[in-house]
């Protein structure tokens, strides 16, 4: 081959190889300016997503405090120990149960569980756990890719109030919870029962969110503060309650064991002092890592301890509806408080009606101090045969008993006070008479109230015929401190006359001094004003029921307390009551041999009582 | 042609240029925050680098002190040298990380495997200029350099480095076409490498490569036996892919080829780095993140970021700014040694300066077609940028012996 044909061999094949080159150039860099140009929106935020994790801040939950500032509900750090599935590997279980001080078996378990709820997010592997292993694992974090550990809270109570019924628990949203409101997350607890529900949205507060800078194994390496993305949470307003710490863990002491429901507020604002329900639950149990044992017990309890008797349940409030339908009876013109009506010991309309006080002529005052019958059959009968119930319904209606009251509470139920309509759904069209309405009079049959109705009923005894909005938080106090407070409503029932309730005190008040009631419910200085129940029950004993308001002059607690199965009201729910009222007016209770009949002689003096109407 | 005997500075401005950009990408993989996260012998890789780059400047001076027919004539024995070395490696040599290609040597481990490359092109260089040129008829030459190539290629997989013997059967295509083997030919060479390629993507388009690759053979050489032979060789090779890819290979492998078609499929296990390496490259946009700013490198989210994945590095801290700075480089050193192989009358000096050349050119290739997800991940390092002794040296080496046949042009040429 010669020279000149190698020559041009060589540039040939030169221009071949240089060919090559530059298109192995022109690849690179397109492809390059691809991934970094033209796909750099794409791959940024993936990078930014690899380096920083956005974490959520939980906002401290919002505290209840009683009325004097006593915090009842605060929060408790909890320790939680997460898992991601897809960064933990399997070999370092035996470290991480050795770590944890948890059998190796059931780490196992809990990862598996884990796993199988998803394998990239995180989720809590124990939760609660000891601090000393919440540090351990933090300082081990390095050899132990995908775990991580989490600072949460719990609710606790602190004082001797338990109130659950009031305060309500925290369970994890629903599917449906946190889809339909934004502000909650998939493992968010959020109240579900009492204040807790009913002020979720003020207690909750705002989530913050901070960005922190991880590596490839997850590990954090402290908050990313850049681009101002880092949101600091808010936490949740504090609620200020009118409840008396003190006169409710006494209410709550005395009601333990008995199955019933109070209610005290104070009668001029509607600011419930102390509400209990029992039998209660302990809400502890509740608080962080369910107690699932404990929870399937409540719901199984057939005392059913979940379900607030103070609001919801309905009895017939018996005789302590006597000085109500006094009142209404006036009103409609019935009877003047100077009306005397003659009592032979029954009351005759189709039927003997059984009147256990004594022979004699009564008016409105000794009616209600001797819980006369006859004097309210007589004003029942009136109503009846002159068709007027409606009208009767609606002037009740006006104490509170019967419609919901509005309490800032979930799960009132209304009251039962039978108008036409409900007589016609019940009995049928025409198919009621007479006969049927008159035990409505002394609040038996189908009248029937929840502590809750009665009580704003004998507020507006003890304030001279206002009406009151109940409620138990009396002011939200912001995060910046400020404090919204409730506005009291007091709404004055126009048909009802001061000299009126002027009477019915002077009856309530001998009911105290002179009743059944007066042995054990008597205060030395206080003047109480107080009307004795008894629910007629005809399915087992009945129920004792209480309304009282005291001091007399100046009413600052009225108060209504139902006492299931135990009888009469002046034997049961009376000297509760008394207690009750005397904490909260004087700050302690000095009837030590009250107290401890209530606490430990009740319910054995209270069984086999049978009697149509009351004491 | 310039007979002037003049030393070619701006490949040494290149070669400083593209060991200066290594030195700088490998401080920041190994010594930047992300140094927490390092075990401690990575730590040291710096200041090794530095010493290797010392050494090897040392030996680049050296080497052009050497006179020029050493090369040629010293090849065979270089290659000899070379395969004891590489045998003795088998036995006795350090494994690290599963491979056993290091042999220790007083105080320095040297990859044999990468020393190799310098005396296989020599040797290679050297037979073949020794004989007539290679033509369709007389494989035999041909043949025999497939051997030489060959050989070592054995002895790296016996070594457990598939990676590097994929560079030498890069280059052989090359070394054959320059020595005369026929385009059809040489093409017929590389397309099972194009049609495994498009293969693994898609079928389709590995079926379809190989007909175009087939029509290009039949207008090259127009020769019926040819162009059958590519045919049936390129659906043998889409067979072979496929049976490979489908009952052959390792889970590991098959993860690997497969996470290089389609990573998503995987995101956290085998598709993990060619996200994570399109992910550092693509977020350092127009400019980068920065020296040692790198999310991606500094939280350690990029394997072997000081060799494999340097390009990485290089990308999201310096941009499209840094790598194109660094691709135009290369282009630059590529060029101007063709240049110099154009230039040089000598066919063993041309070969050996285009062997270089283009053994650099298949790790750039590789290299960076690995870390942009362009070709599936082959762990062979960038020359003079990837942290590693014994392949800065050896790359040095080669560059020092193409500097000292051009400088030596016309004292070469006497012996033609």
């Amino acid at each position: 081959m010669s020279n000149q044909s190698n020559s041009n061999q060589v540039k040939t094949s030169i221009r071949v190889l240089q060919g090559i080159i530059l298109f192995g150039f022109i690849v690179m860099i397109i492809r390059v300016f691809q991934l970094q140009i033209i796909d750099y929106e794409t791959y940024s935020p993936i990078s930014m997503q690899n380096s920083l994790r956005m974490e959520v801040l939980q906002p401290a939950r919002g505290l209840i405090l009683d009325r004097n500032g006593t915090i009842l509900v605060e929060n408790q750090p909890i320790y939680s120990i997460t898992i991601t599935p897809s960064k933990f590997q399997m070999d370092k279980l035996p470290l991480l149960s050795q770590i944890l001080q948890i059998d190796e078996e059931i780490v196992q378990e809990r990862i598996r569980a884990a796993q199988a709820y998803s394998w990239q997010r995180t989720s809590r592997l124990f939760t609660e756990v000891p601090f000393e292993v919440f540090s351990a694992i933090q300082e081990n974090a390095w050899q132990l890719p995908g775990i991580s550990h989490q600072l949460e809270s719990k609710r606790h109570y602190p004082t001797a109030v338990q109130a659950p019924h009031i305060f309500g628990y925290l369970r994890e949203a629903s599917p449906e919870e946190y889809r339909a409101d934004e502000r909650i997350r998939l493992g968010d607890r959020i109240g579900k029962s009492g204040l807790e529900r009913s002020y979720e949205n003020f207690l909750r507060g705002e989530i913050g969110t901070e960005y922190v800078r991880v590596n490839a194994f997850g590990q954090s390496l402290g908050t990313y503060e850049g681009a101002g993305l880092n949101v600091t949470p808010i936490r949740g307003a504090d609620l200020i309650t009118s409840i008396d710490a003190e006169t409710q863990a006494l209410a709550e002491k005395i009601m333990a064991g008995k199955r019933g429901g109070l209610v005290a507020m104070d009668p001029q604002t509607g600011g419930v002092i102390a509400m209990v329900s029992a039998p209660q639950y302990d809400l502890s149990k509740l608080a962080g890592r369910m107690d699932a044992d404990y929870w399937r017990s409540l719901n199984t309890d057939p005392n059913t301890p979940l379900y607030n008797r103070a609001i919801s349940s309905r009895q017939p409030p018996g005789s302590t509806f006597k000085p109500f339908m006094g009142l209404v009876g006036i009103e409609m013109g019935l009877v003047t408080p100077q009306t005397q009506i003659y009592n032979p010991g029954f009351y005759l309309r189709g039927r003997r009606y059984n009147d256990l006080a004594d022979p004699g002529y009564y008016d409105l005052e000794l009616a209600i101090a001797k819980s006369s019958n006859t004097y309210f059959f007589w004003i029942m009968d009136r109503i009846a045969s002159r068709g007027r119930l409606n009208e009767w319904a609606e002037l009740i209606n006006d104490f509170g008993i019967g419609p919901l009251n509005n309490i800032d509470l979930p799960a009132e139920r209304s009251g039962i006070i039978p108008d036409s309509t409900y007589m016609n759904r019940t009995f049928g069209e025409r198919r009621w008479g007479i006969g049927d309405l008159m035990s409505l009079g002394i609040g038996q049959g189908m009248v029937s109230a929840s502590p809750l109705q009665m009580a704003v009923a004998t507020s507006t005894l003890a304030n001279g015929g206002y009406k009151v909005q109940p409620h138990v938080v009396s002011g939200i106090r912001n995060g910046d401190g400020s404090i919204d407070y409730t506005q009291p409503v007091l709404e004055k029932i126009s048909w009802v006359r001061d000299e009126d309730v002027e009477t019915l005190k002077k009856g309530m008040f001998r009911v105290i001094t002179e009743g059944g009631a007066r042995w054990r419910s008597l205060i030395p200085g206080i003047d109480m004003a107080g009307k004795t129940g008894t629910s007629q029950n005809p399915h087992g004993e009945n129920h004792g029921w209480f309304i009282a308001y005291a001091p007399m002059d100046n009413p600052q607690i009225a108060i209504a307390v139902l006492t299931e199965n135990t009888g009469f009201g002046s034997q049961s729910a009376a000297p509760i009551a008394s207690l009750i009222i005397e904490q909260y007016l004087t700050g302690e209770v000095n009837r030590q041999h009250v107290l401890d009949y209530v606490l430990y002689d009740f319910p054995g003096q209270l069984i086999s009582i049978t009697q149509e109407t009351d004491d | 042609m310039n007979d002037k005997r003049e030393f070619s500075w701006s490949v040494i401005f290149i070669w400083i240029g593209l060991f200066s950009i290594g030195l700088v990408a490998i401080y920041s993989a190994t010594q930047g925050p992300v140094a927490e996260f390092l075990p401690s012998y990575i730590l040291d890789n710096f200041t090794r680098q530095v010493t290797w780059i010392a050494i090897s400047i040392v030996v680049l001076i050296g080497i052009q002190f050497v006179s020029p027919r050493t090369f040629q004539e010293g090849a065979y024995i270089f290659y000899g040298i070379g395969l004891i070395l590489m045998v003795i490696t088998i036995f006795f040599g350090v494994e690290v990380s599963g491979s056993r290609s290091w042999l220790r040597v007083g105080p320095f481990n040297v990859q044999v495997g990468e020393v190799m490359k310098a005396a296989t092109i020599l040797a290679a260089a050297s037979y073949l200029t020794s004989r007539r040129n290679v033509s369709a008829e007389n494989l035999k030459t041909a043949l025999v350099t497939v051997v030489i190539f060959l050989v070592p290629v054995i002895l790296l997989l016996a070594q457990n480095e598939a990676g590097v013997g994929i560079v030498y059967l890069g280059l052989l295509p090359v070394v054959l076409f320059w020595s005369g083997l026929p385009y059809g030919i040489s093409l017929l060479m590389i397309s099972p490498a194009l049609i495994g390629y498009f293969t693994v993507l898609d079928v389709r388009l590995g079926i379809i490569t190989a007909l175009v690759i087939t029509i290009f053979i039949f207008f090259l050489q127009r020769r019926k036996w040819l162009t059958v032979t590519s045919l049936v060789f390129g659906a043998l090779v889409i067979i072979g892919a496929e049976v490979a890819l489908h009952q052959v290979l390792q889970p590991h492998q098959r993860a690997r080829i497969e996470a290089f078609a389609n990573p998503s499929l995987d995101p956290l296990g085998s598709g993990w780095n060619v996200i994570q390496a399109k992910t550092a490259i693509g977020s350092g946009g127009l400019h980068g993140k920065g020296f040692m700013e790198g999310t991606q490198t500094q939280l350690r989210f990029l394997p072997e970021q000081w060799t494999d994945f340097i390009f990485c590095v290089v990308g999201e801290e310096f941009g499209f700014i840094g790598a194109g700075i660094m691709l135009v480089l290369y282009t630059l050193l590529f060029m101007r040694l063709l240049h110099m192989a154009s230039t040089h009358k000598h066919p063993f000096a041309q070969l050996v300066i285009i062997s270089v050349t283009f053994l650099y050119f298949v790790h750039f290739v590789i290299n960076i077609g690995s870390a942009t997800a362009l070709l599936p991940i082959i762990g062979i390092p960038l020359p003079f940028i990837s942290y590693g002794g014994s392949a800065f040296l050896t790359n040095t080496i080669m560059l020092a012996i193409c500097l000292n046949l051009d400088f030596n042009k016309r004292s070469l040429s006497i012996y033609r």
